[in-house]
């Protein structure tokens, strides 16, 4: 078998951090907020990460998201192709946005058999992870199907969670029904939301955000052992170094704590507190 | 009562005894018919009206001991026609009209003459109106009769027939909001779809030998008002005429060779809501105008005799129904929820709002210190739900011994309590219920959401109703009182001042949560002004201002 040079693109709201996109040379295709009657990329330079938190709540009006156009993606997909043997694009869940459809169109000029698409199910590390994951399969294995293959047991062995300090980003945001519904306003509800092959699910639903917080950790350590981790925040570090102290005990050396791009930020409001965890157990 | 019935004939004794049933049915109902009211006009009358129409058709029969049932179903026809009052009255005794001119010349009658006497009811009611509208009692008559028509098909058993036809009844008054705009606003099913509903299920009760008649205790128990409703509701209330709502009037014409037809054409153009039924001989009139001169001079020229008049001003009545009345929707639509059911005890609407948008719970029974809800009502809602488990929050200490009988008694349906004593519990309950359910076994589910209750604490602050000195506490007849858990912990001038006192003696700011359910006598402005002081003084914990609109209780507070 001759080894292949695989190479993966994704996009911004893998809130993949530099020294890891720098490390394996994965291209990322900005996904875009609007407001205030200009489009931003979510490319870490149109947008300052940091001061978009602060200012979110007091925005006349809700910042909307919208995904790269084709074009973006092909010219992504086409740069990567240029020196890779196969592309592996792995984007954000069709079932809540359309990234995955412009991936589809700006791929469409690529062999099909140098080109694999495919859906996350996932949000920001929990998407992230599988990138990682997958570079580091191809880079050891230089076989595709062998990456493909780690790619699907990560999505199998992976959890992400996070804890809202409000609803009413997410209701504001509008993509997630239940959230929609208004449900959890009266009582200042803080969710725990779950995401799993794409869907938002409510994982808990508590009164206090510390309560919030220690559920989480409690759903971190069920995921142990840990093999990667990446602790996520929206303009929360303190909360987000509280977890990491908290659980010391299992920190996988591949542990990161990774603010929240404005992207999702939009929808999860600043505040919140989350995790994406890969189990060792991806590796059976 | 049981009685012994063939159940393929039935004939006037019978139908005497189902007809007595379904108004004993209605008249034990007949408040909370009331309180859905909101179509044509809200002025909270539907119940009543068809249970005095329904008990003038009664009259008439009362002291008959005839069997021939033709005769019995043609002297109720005319007795309702009678004593008709409201809309749903007039609609209710066409039905009654129809309904014996099939059976007429009968004896006795069968399952499938059953069923034509139903088309016949239906189309009869139909016809009353200028212009029938979907979503009400009409629709819920036709539902009926149709399902009557199928089932008669095939069945001759008189009692399944009815069951079938109760049951599609049902459906029918559930599917009410989606067809009539008001009724999906005010969040309530038609009220006189309902009050229907009510006598064929009377009707269906007696079969089966369940309670209808009218005891003591059932009767002594009226359902609970005074809750208010909010304002964005009422608001869609109002007449969008801009006189108002006029007058309804109504009365007897008597005489002879009436053309009805043409009385009614007249009678239609003089106003709205306008029903007008009889014969040549005697004819109802029922109609809203904003001139009650004129369907009364209108009469009197045509040369009748006025019999049994009635004007009412319904703008008046639909005032003071705005003022008091009470949202019914979360009482009496279930929620559908999967798994295991919850019914509530709960007073005001915030409260009863919270319970079941935010926090699942299928059905809330108004209720609470001042009005135990008693085991049939509990009963009522659990067999109201199609879950076949069920967890009762009591709420109350008083009505956990209820909410236990009627666990025991509940027939095909496994049921617990959870003994929860305060509101407060009830809502640290239902957290627990919205995280387990559908994942845990019944009892599973029951034991996390009693051990939820452990870590919550509840203030509860109202009037003193006498001079009373209890646990160290004095406190004066009409003054402030706070009950911490239950028992006497302050006491004062003002509510606000009683909470600061009884939380400071608890050391509130080592708590993680606090939460103020303002009571309907409290403003928001004032709830909340309180809970930003209770944010100065106790820093530690999250404090979260929601209104309850719970009667007699300025404020319940839960500290967690």
């Amino acid at each position: 078998m001759t080894f292949l040079k695989i190479k993966f693109v994704t996009d911004s709201v893998a809130d993949l951090p530099q020294e890891l996109v720098d490390k394996h040379d994965i291209g990322v295709v900005p996904t875009f907020v609007n407001y205030g009657g200009q489009s931003f990329a979510d490319d870490g330079k149109e947008l300052n990460r940091e001061t978009f938190y602060d200012d979110l709540p007091s925005l006349p009006t809700h910042p909307t998201t919208a995904a790269p156009p084709p074009a973006l993606a092909e010219e992504a997909l086409q740069r990567a192709a240029e020196s890779a043997d196969h592309v592996i694009a792995i984007v954000t869940p069709a079932k809540l946005s359309t990234t995955y459809n412009s991936f589809r169109i700006g791929g469409s000029g690529l062999p099909s058999n140098r080109y694999t698409l495919i859906d996350s199910g996932q949000v920001s590390l929990g998407m992230g992870w599988q990138v990682i994951v997958g570079a580091e399969v191809a880079a050891q294995t230089g076989s595709v199907e062998a990456t493909l293959d780690a790619i699907q047991r990560v999505q199998h062995n992976q959890a992400l969670y996070c804890a809202l300090l409000t609803m009413e980003f997410l209701r504001r945001g509008g993509r997630v029904s239940w959230a929609a519904a208004g449900i959890g306003a009266l009582l200042q509800i803080k969710p725990i939301l779950q995401v799993t092959n794409g869907d938002v699910l409510p994982a808990a639903r508590v009164r206090t955000f510390s309560k919030a917080v220690d559920h989480m950790i409690e759903l971190i350590r069920q995921q142990a052992p840990l093999d990667k981790l990446a602790i996520i925040h929206s303009n929360n570090l303190e909360g987000a170094q509280h977890v990491k102290d908290t659980i010391a005990d299992i920190l996988p050396v591949d542990t990161h704590i990774v603010r929240v791009g404005p992207t999702l930020g939009v929808h999860i409001g600043p505040g919140s507190l989350g995790f994406a965890s890969v189990s060792t157990s991806w590796k059976a | 009562m049981i009685v012994e019935l063939s159940r393929r004939v039935c004939d006037g004794f019978r139908l005497k005894f189902l007809y007595a049933s379904g108004l004993a049915w209605l008249e034990h109902n007949r408040e909370r018919v009331n309180q859905l009211n909101v179509y044509p006009v809200p002025d909270g009358d539907t119940g009543t009206n068809m249970t005095l129409t329904m008990r003038k058709a009664y009259a008439a029969i009362s002291d008959w001991d005839d069997s021939h049932v033709g005769k019995v179903a043609d002297a109720m026809a005319r007795g309702a026609l009678l004593g008709a009052r409201g809309n749903s009255g007039v609609i209710l005794s066409q039905i009654l009209r129809g309904f014996a001119n099939v059976l007429k010349d009968r004896e006795v009658f069968d399952a499938s003459t059953f069923a034509y006497a139903c088309r016949a009811a239906s189309e009869e009611a139909y016809r009353a109106v200028e212009k029938p509208v979907e979503g009400t009692i009409l629709t819920v008559a036709k539902a009926a009769a149709e399902a009557a028509y199928r089932v008669a098909q095939e069945e001759s058993d008189l009692q399944v027939v009815l069951e079938v036809t109760l049951a599609t009844a049902k459906d029918a008054l559930r599917r009410t909001p989606e067809q009539l705009d008001i009724l999906r606003k005010a969040g309530v099913v038609d009220s006189g779809g309902q009050g229907l509903v009510y006598i064929l299920e009377g009707m269906a009760r007696m079969l089966q030998g369940e309670p209808v008649m009218l005891h003591e205790t059932l009767l002594a128990q009226d359902v609970p008002t005074g809750d208010t409703h909010d304002g964005t509701w009422q608001d869609k209330l109002e007449p969008e005429d801009e006189d108002g709502y006029g007058y309804d009037v109504q009365f007897l014409m008597r005489g002879d060779n009436f053309d009805v037809a043409q009385v009614r054409r007249d009678f239609e153009s003089m106003g709205w809501s306008t029903l007008v039924v009889g014969d040549p001989s005697l004819i109802k009139v029922h109609i809203h105008v904003h001139n009650p001169a004129h369907p009364i001079g209108y009469a009197i020229e045509a040369g009748a005799m006025l019999d049994d008049v009635v004007v009412e001003n319904m703008q008046l009545q639909y005032e003071a129904q705005a003022a008091q009345r009470v949202k019914k929707d979360i009482d009496d639509a279930p929620v559908m929820v999967d798994g295991v059911a919850v019914v509530a005890v709960a007073a005001g609407d915030g409260m009863r709002k919270l319970m079941v948008r935010e926090l699942g719970a299928a059905v809330v029974i108004s209720g609470g210190q001042t009005m135990n809800p008693s085991a049939e009502d509990f009963l009522t809602a659990i067999n109201n739900l199609p879950n076949d488990e069920v967890i009762l929050l009591p709420n109350n200490k008083n009505i956990i011994l209820a909410a236990e009988q009627a666990a025991k008694l509940a027939v095909g349906k496994t049921v617990r309590v959870v003994p929860t004593r305060t509101v407060p519990q009830g809502v640290a309950a239902l957290m627990a219920y919205i995280n387990a359910n559908g994942s845990v076994s019944l009892d599973d589910l029951a034991g996390e959401m009693a051990a939820s209750t452990h870590s919550v604490r509840t203030i509860e602050v109202t009037t003193s109703t006498r001079s009373i000195t209890l646990d160290d506490v004095t406190a004066k007849e009409g003054e402030v009182i706070a009950l911490l858990d239950g028992k006497l912990a302050g006491s004062g001038q003002s509510p606000e001042g009683v909470v600061e006192h009884v939380l400071t003696t608890l050391n509130a700011s080592q708590a993680e949560l606090i939460t103020l359910y303002f009571g309907d006598a409290v403003r928001e402005a004032q709830a909340s002004r309180l809970g930003e002081r209770l944010g100065e003084l106790f820093p530690g914990p999250e404090i979260v201002v929601v209104r309850g609109g719970q009667p007699l209780y300025p404020y319940l507070i839960s500290i967690e």
